[in-house]
């Protein structure tokens, strides 16, 4: 017999006793077929079957190269003294390699990318096709749904610069756990604003357009320190009531908590408040805001509600 | 036929061009597309702009963010609209990046202000809990290479034609001039104007300081920079 014949037999038997010990260990063939674990049964015969096929097909090959002589017809020219076939290429070959050519040039002149297909098209479609998902799946939302959704969208979008904590990092931006603080009051009565918070511009004079009705007179220093800790205090204690009656309450209202089309609310956030500096940023005491109009409808809803839920605990 | 290309070396360097300049052919054609050209609202960068551009070159910023954002819906609602061939005209080299350890900055001027950006090199885990981004202290101290900026944007003015002190329509109907000094001192100056106005808004005395006298620290430079990426 052939000496590699019986190298391939010897190969054979001993992966095949290599895979036999292997399931031996793994608990035996009786186990697997009493447990119906077909996905390893089936995994096993695939192993025989490998082993049987890589030993005939090396086998194969190797014979090939010891026996096999070349032939065909020589090309006319030589490279010093080295020849080249003229061989036609296998029938099957050749057939499929006409195809690949006739589906390469329909693919690149008609399939994609020119006609039939656009990646833009498809994000667009991707993306309808989501907004009419979401839109329909949170058309009802409770407020607890609300706030959640709310609340992931605050972690990606505003905890960068209002903290994971909403406190606002040491000042680094607005502290959201409460309605407004100490130092934006007064930067508020000192200058005057105009954040667009009622939705149009509706400017607050600063401490020259301030007057203070009990005293008949412009608001003091003295007032503002008062009057910025009442309200930071979210409009409790009796330290500063006096001045916010005589001068805020006309237009922020006896309870602190606005009036439409005049103020905004100072007692507490409300969620259109929140909506409102978001579509158009803000500029204040601690710094600028950008506006944020990324987002849909939905989570607008969503955002409001969940920041103005934070300062009223 | 091959045989017969494989005795005529002439004709057989002949097909071998045409086989390889197919292949530049696509690389090259698609950058004459309508697509490619300036979109609306794209304009060329500033002194301290491009300064800051090379600030962010040089501290390798692109080996960790990239500036391409995909359009996927996931990256969309996270970072703004996706980004546009058009978009980059005036980048050179454009920064696109090969990978995001950071997240990608393309829009970043759109949700972050100079003051975050301050914080946020000086100590980057004070803003972004559990960042593995490094702290750029030195950037603070650096003073910005205004010169070589403008060496480029004259550059880029003489041989690429970019419109520099040219009315550019804005996406909004509005019109915008970047402007170009005529001198390397009128550079310097413009720079300066630029870098006070954002020094206004950070908060390190340092900083301030060096801009009221007349220096440009990296870090403004580079605030610049970021502001401007819309």
């Amino acid at each position: 017999m052939n000496k590699t014949v019986l190298a391939a037999i010897i190969v054979t038997i001993a992966m095949l006793g290599f895979t036999y010990a292997a399931v031996e260990m793994a608990g035996g063939l009786d186990k697997l077929i009493k447990d119906g674990d077909w996905v390893n049964m089936l995994a096993i015969l695939g192993a025989v079957i490998l082993v049987i096929a890589t030993t005939f097909v090396v086998t194969k090959y190797v014979r090939q190269m010891q026996n096999d002589t070349a032939s065909g017809k020589l090309a006319e020219e030589t490279w010093d003294g080295i020849g080249e076939y003229k061989n036609e290429p296998p029938f099957g070959w050749f057939v499929l390699y006409l195809i690949m050519i006739i589906w390469a040039i329909w693919y690149f002149l008609a399939g994609y990318p020119v006609n039939s297909y656009s990646q833009i098209g498809e994000y667009n479609q991707k993306v309808a096709e989501h907004d009419v998902k979401f839109n329909e799946q949170y058309k009802d939302m409770d407020d607890e749904t609300l706030k959640e959704m709310g609340g992931s969208i605050f972690i990606v979008q505003c905890a960068p610069c209002h903290g994971l904590q909403a406190d606002g990092i040491n000042g680094q931006a607005a502290d959201l756990t409460a309605r407004i603080s100490e130092k934006s009051v007064k930067y508020v009565v000192l200058n005057g604003s105009n954040s667009n918070l009622m939705g149009t511009s509706m400017p607050m004079p600063d401490r020259n357009g301030l007057l203070n009705s009990n005293t008949s007179a412009l608001i003091t220093d003295a007032e503002i320190d008062a009057v910025s800790k009442y309200v930071a205090g979210g409009l409790t204690g009796t330290e500063g009531a006096d001045v916010f009656a005589g001068t805020c309450a006309a237009c922020h209202g006896a309870d602190g908590k606005g009036m439409e089309m005049v103020a905004p609310n100072i007692a507490q956030m409300s969620p259109e408040m929140v909506g409102m500096v978001l579509n158009h940023g803000k500029k204040g005491a601690i710094g600028a805001m950008p506006a944020f109009t990324n987002l849909t409808e939905v989570q607008h809803k969503a955002i409001n509600a969940y920041v103005a839920s934070l300062s009223q605990k | 036929m091959f045989h017969w290309l494989e005795k005529n070396p002439f004709f057989f360097a002949v097909a071998v061009f045409v086989v390889i300049a197919f292949a530049g052919l696509v690389e090259i054609l698609p950058n004459f597309a309508q697509a490619s050209r300036p979109i609306l609202g794209a304009k060329p960068y500033s002194t301290l702009e491009l300064t800051g551009r090379l600030v962010y070159i040089k501290n390798n910023c692109n080996g960790c963010h990239s500036q391409l954002i995909r359009p996927f819906k996931s990256e969309t609602d996270r970072y703004g609209h996706y980004s546009m061939s058009g978009e980059y005209a005036y980048d050179r080299p454009f920064l696109w990046g090969s990978k995001r350890t950071g997240p990608d900055l393309m829009r970043v001027g759109n949700y972050r202000t100079t003051d975050w950006h301050e914080t946020h090199m000086k100590d980057p885990v004070a803003v972004v809990p559990g960042s593995i981004m490094p702290a750029y202290t030195w950037l603070f101290k650096n003073i910005a290479d205004v010169d070589t900026a403008y060496a480029e944007q004259l550059t880029v003015q003489k041989f690429f034609a970019v419109p520099y002190n040219t009315e550019l329509p804005m996406a909004d109907g509005s019109k915008v001039t970047v402007a170009l000094a005529d001198t390397l001192e009128g550079a310097r100056a413009s720079a300066l104007e630029e870098a006070k106005v954002v020094a206004a808004d950070m908060k390190d005395q340092a900083v301030k300081d060096a801009v009221a006298a007349g220096q440009v620290p990296e870090i403004v430079a580079l605030i610049a920079y970021l502001n401007r990426l819309k």
